[in-house]
């Protein structure tokens, strides 16, 4: 059967995927990575890690730079998942450390406007690395660690100059302790990131520091949590530090078979989500965290059984498998007044570049376009700096060169990287029932979102190799083994505005992001629908008053029944 | 216009006059408009307005979408997403074109089953249905190769299967598939010819439509009663009918604003919800989608298509009896296409004499299973063909061509029709007048 075939290469490319060595990365029509420009060793921004399989399915994992490869580390040890979630914390603080600063988003607001080559090269580094870095970063940071009170200074810096600015950046771990901050954080909205924009001035310095702080904060959480089992030092630091995702630490990958595990977990998570209210609007998103990964909201287990058909062309899964299971999850941007958040999507954003930009182009999307109404907004500098960590093969010259905003994110072909993700979330269907009828999608909408979300939560931990290549379980793909490994682990990525960074609230956000991804007008779309009904609706009903009008002698004074014309 | 007595334009002025000398163009306009409409018409008449509606929208944004796409293989994909992110109200521009098939060809089903069911194919009305028929026949054409545009997964598959049953012809099938593709496989060839039909279909269309128009407004609106409006008197005329203006078109134009309201409803918030995901996905020639299911409007017949498999009798013994030369997939292609031939042929099919399936007590049971089988073919059609599928399908088929082929010539024979009034204001004045009023005529 030709389609086995199909499938069986396709599962076999993408099984490689998260596992992109740098060589393979480079060899490439296009350079995948966005790394900073500074940085020494760019291209991997995910793991820095190489992963050679050999055809007889064996997989060595080698790490550049001292990055651990958690990604592929994790799930390499399918049943020790213990010791692949207690990593990922430490690896997670290293993270912090470095990324804060990096945040790309957020962080990154305040470099621009420096617009020095220097201040452009730590904002850059700080983007990407997160993943990279990682421990050895985690280490260094924590040398510099100050102290408790340092932070607590830091904090207060926040407060009094540059909140807003902040805002977006987001050294908020802190913020728990201090309540004040916390306030003041979530009184802000859009208009903040806006303003963000402006403290840059200042904010330049403060920022990479805060993050500094931050990091070696995380770090030191982050570190602690690794020591013990992850499950004890919870309770200790959660107070302190908000951040308490590294300590939860059970990488949503790694929870036992299926979403139970988490449970737990995310209701410690859930504490700090108040203090982290900041977080931004997006209300679900707390809900979410608390719940862990089932969120309580309505589990619609709405396509069940029709999940077979869920097997696309660029997965190709067999359409047998049917325990597709995609439940419904409330976006913000979901229903007939939606709105993407836009601090969801910067941490999408982030999420997407540090995590799945290292397999998943987006070669539709123009950079310029971070910079629209309605998407992530960044500030055109901002924009501008990001595409700058990107290279590109520029035709006329034939030579490489950074990428300019109104260049498009990178094409990312290649054995073992994953299907572009610029459509993603309008190419895939989470739900089809009743029946296959696909009605409940006019009440749940098509599931696309949820059906990436699910993905991104429903590894149980269990893998298998199959053909050379390793499959991992999850309970939301058509087959239920999908080939790429769980790209998220807990507190993988920090956020600058310290939102959770729990594999559900990270899932998310980078849902969320390619939503705007796929559909950018979505807002626009659906205002326009609504004056557009609106107006119909009023022209309909003049036009039932005129044709009751016109009919009525015709129908009610049968005297006049011949004059009525 | 028609042979319905009326008062017929006459020019006044003197400039009208010259005009009229020259160009009869307003008369023709003024009695386009004026013309007199049975006044119990109910709300199923209103689909030849939105049917209007739609083919002028789907030119209108479909010009301007042409505007901004390239069919070319590598590069449609990327045109379309320039559409919907670049082009000023360029998403909304598509939407409407991609939703307006939909509404088109829900509008063009409604309008059918009126008929079918009011009997208006039947004399004097059967080249108002041929040619309606052909317009339906364009606009299948014409939303198929519209749906290849986009170049995504679902484009290219659907291509692939639909212009496969050209090759299920025996013996030439394959030359004229090659033929219609431009080459061995759907491609840029296929793409760029594709496109250009796309464009010229429409304007087929538009003219056929005239035709129709041309041809109803000759015999005269048929009604819900299936009684013809009285024409031994102009008073008389009068008395069955009103002026399309302004009576039907602010009718027309009330149910327009409504249908509107739900078309942009799902445009503006779901206006995916008929898509296949899978068309967001650039066509690759090595991935064949799990299934490959055509738009919902095909799906009736889609469904036919494959309900007859190798195992089923009838064709097994067509196979036989033609000496294996019309194997099953050539059965089905045949079956696809004799199924709107059938309902083409209904005019000569049906043998009663009473067009209102008002009066027929045992049509409308017939008829509205007809109707339920048209759903359940639809929804049969999206199945994958395994399991409990097949049969459902094949039933719906077979009863599909029971209907026209069986039932209809049967029922004219046995049925005995209920009483019916005499004439169209009879029927409107017991709808619309209780009693006091005045006596009719």
């Amino acid at each position: 059967m030709t389609f086995r075939t199909v499938t069986l290469t396709a599962v076999a490319a993408l099984s490689l995927g998260m596992a992109a060595s740098q060589s393979q990365a480079q060899t490439q029509t296009v350079t995948v990575p966005l790394n900073a420009p500074g940085t020494a060793a760019p291209a991997q921004t995910g793991p820095g890690t190489v992963v050679t399989r050999g055809s007889d399915g064996v997989t060595t994992v080698d790490t550049v730079g001292g990055v651990p490869a958690d990604e592929v580390a994790a799930p390499a040890g399918a049943t020790p998942q213990g010791d692949a979630s207690q990593e990922t914390p430490g690896a997670l603080g290293g993270v912090a450390a470095t990324g804060p600063g990096a945040a790309p988003a957020p962080g990154s607001i305040a470099d621009p406007q420096a617009s020095s080559a220097d201040t452009l090269d730590p904002s850059a580094s700080a983007m990407s690395p997160s993943s990279m870095t990682r421990s050895a970063t985690v280490e260094s940071g924590a040398g510099n660690v100050v102290s408790g009170t340092t932070d607590a200074t830091a904090v207060g810096d926040v407060t009094s100059t540059g909140a807003p600015a902040r805002l977006p950046q987001q050294p908020n771990v802190t913020e728990d302790a201090t309540t004040e901050p916390s306030a003041e954080v979530t009184g802000t909205d859009i208009s903040d990131t806006e303003s963000a924009a402006r403290p840059t001035a200042e904010g330049e310095t403060p920022a990479p520091q805060l993050s500094q702080e931050e990091a070696t904060e995380a770090a030191r959480t982050g570190t602690a949590a690794p020591d013990g089992a992850p499950a004890t030092p919870t309770p200790t630091g959660s107070p302190g530090e908000p951040p308490a995702a590294p300590k939860e630490g059970l990488p949503a990958s790694a929870t036992e078979e299926q979403v139970t595990a988490p449970v737990p977990v995310g209701t410690e998570a859930g504490e700090p989500a108040p203090g982290e209210a900041p977080v931004a609007g997006a209300a679900p998103e707390g809900a979410a965290d608390g719940v862990g990964d089932t969120p309580p909201d309505e589990q619609v287990p709405a396509a069940a059984p029709e999940g077979g058909e869920d097997a696309h062309a660029a997965e190709a899964a067999p359409a047998a498998a049917h325990h597709a299971h995609v439940e419904d999850v409330d976006f913000s941007f979901e229903g007939p007044f939606g709105r993407f958040d836009q601090f969801q999507l910067q941490r999408g954003l982030q999420v997407y570049t540090e995590v799945c930009s290292a397999c998943h182009g987006m070669k539709q999307v123009a950079i310029r376009s971070l910079a629209d109404e309605g998407g992530p907004g960044l500030p055109e500098n901002q924009v501008r700096a990001y595409a700058a960590q990107m290279t590109i093969m520029d035709p006329e010259t034939g030579e490489e060169r950074p990428r300019l905003p109104t260049d498009h994110f990178p094409t990312v072909t290649g054995l073992g990287m994953g299907p572009d993700l610029s459509l993603m979330a309008k190419a895939r269907a989470g739900f089809h029932g009743p029946y296959g009828t696909g009605i409940s999608q006019l009440v749940n909408g098509m599931g696309g979102p949820e059906y990436i979300h699910a993905i991104l939560t429903g590894y149980t931990g269990e893998q298998k190799e199959e053909a050379g290549s390793v499959l991992y379980e999850n309970t939301a793909f058509a087959s239920g083994w999908i080939a790429m490994p769980p790209p998220l682990q807990a507190d993988q990525v920090a956020f600058a505005d310290g939102a959770p960074s729990d594999v559900d609230s990270m899932s998310m956000d980078v849902t969320a992001f390619l939503m705007w991804a796929a559909e950018p007008h979505l807002m626009d779309r659906k205002q326009v629908g609504f004056v557009s009904v609106l107006f119909l609706i009023a022209l309909t009903v003049l036009l039932y008053l005129t044709n009751q009008r016109l009919w009525w002698p015709l129908k009610h004074r049968a005297d006049r029944l011949n004059d009525g014309r | 216009m028609a042979g319905i007595p009326t008062e017929h334009y006459e020019p006044k002025s003197r400039a009208e006059r010259w005009i009229h000398r020259r160009l009869p163009v307003v008369e023709l306009i003024v009695d386009f408009v004026t013309l007199p409409t049975p006044k119990n018409l109910n709300w199923m008449w209103i689909w030849g307005i939105i049917l209007t509606f739609c083919l002028v929208l789907q030119i209108v944004t479909g010009i301007v979408l042409a505007m901004h796409y390239t069919p070319h293989v590598d590069l449609a994909f990327r045109s379309v997403e320039h559409i919907m992110r670049d082009v000023n109200g360029g998403y909304m521009l598509r939407y409407l074109h991609a939703n307006g098939a939909s509404l088109f060809f829900f509008a063009v089903y409604m309008h059918i089953f009126r008929n079918l069911y009011y009997g208006s194919y039947k004399p004097p009305r059967e080249i108002t249905w041929i040619i309606g028929m052909l317009i339906y026949l364009a606009m299948m054409a014409t939303a198929f190769m519209g749906y290849v545009l986009p170049w995504g997964q679902m484009s290219f598959w659907g291509a692939t299967v639909i212009t496969g049953l050209f090759g299920a012809i025996p013996g030439i099938g394959p030359s004229i598939q090659e033929w219609l593709l431009g080459g061995p496989a759907v491609d840029n060839a296929t793409l760029n010819r594709f496109f250009s039909l796309h464009y010229l279909l429409p304007f087929v269309i538009a003219a056929l439509v005239v035709v129709h128009f041309w041809a109803f407004h000759t015999t005269g609106n048929n009604n819900p009663t299936g009684i013809e409006v009285r024409r031994t008197s102009r008073e008389e005329a009068d008395r069955d009918t009103v002026p399309f203006f302004p009576y039907f078109v602010i009718k027309d134009l009330l149910a327009l604003a409504f249908i509107l309201i739900i078309f942009f409803a799902i445009v503006g918030y779901m206006p995916n919800y008929l898509g296949h995901p899978d068309n967001y996905v650039e066509a690759n020639p090595l991935a064949t989608p799990a299934h490959i299911v055509p738009e919902w409007y095909f799906l009736p017949f889609y469904a036919i298509l494959r309900a007859f498999t190798a195992d089923v009798w009838v064709v097994q013994l067509v196979n036989f009896l033609s000496f294996g030369i019309i194997d099953a997939k050539f059965f089905g292609v045949l079956a696809m296409f004799g199924a709107i031939l059938v309902m083409a042929l209904v005019p000569w099919l049906d043998t009663s004499r009473v067009r209102s399936g008002r009066f027929r007590p045992q049509f409308k049971w017939w008829f509205w299973l007809l109707a339920v089988d048209f759903v359940v073919l639809t929804w049969v059609g999206a199945q994958p063909a395994e399991g409990i599928y097949p049969y459902i399908s094949l039933i719906g088929a077979a009863y599909w061509f029971a209907y026209f082929l069986v039932i209809l010539p049967l029922l004219g024979v046995i049925e005995r029709p209920a009483p019916m009034p005499t004439t169209i204001e009879q029927d409107f004045d017991e709808h619309y007048r209780p009693s006091a009023a005045h006596p009719a005529e």
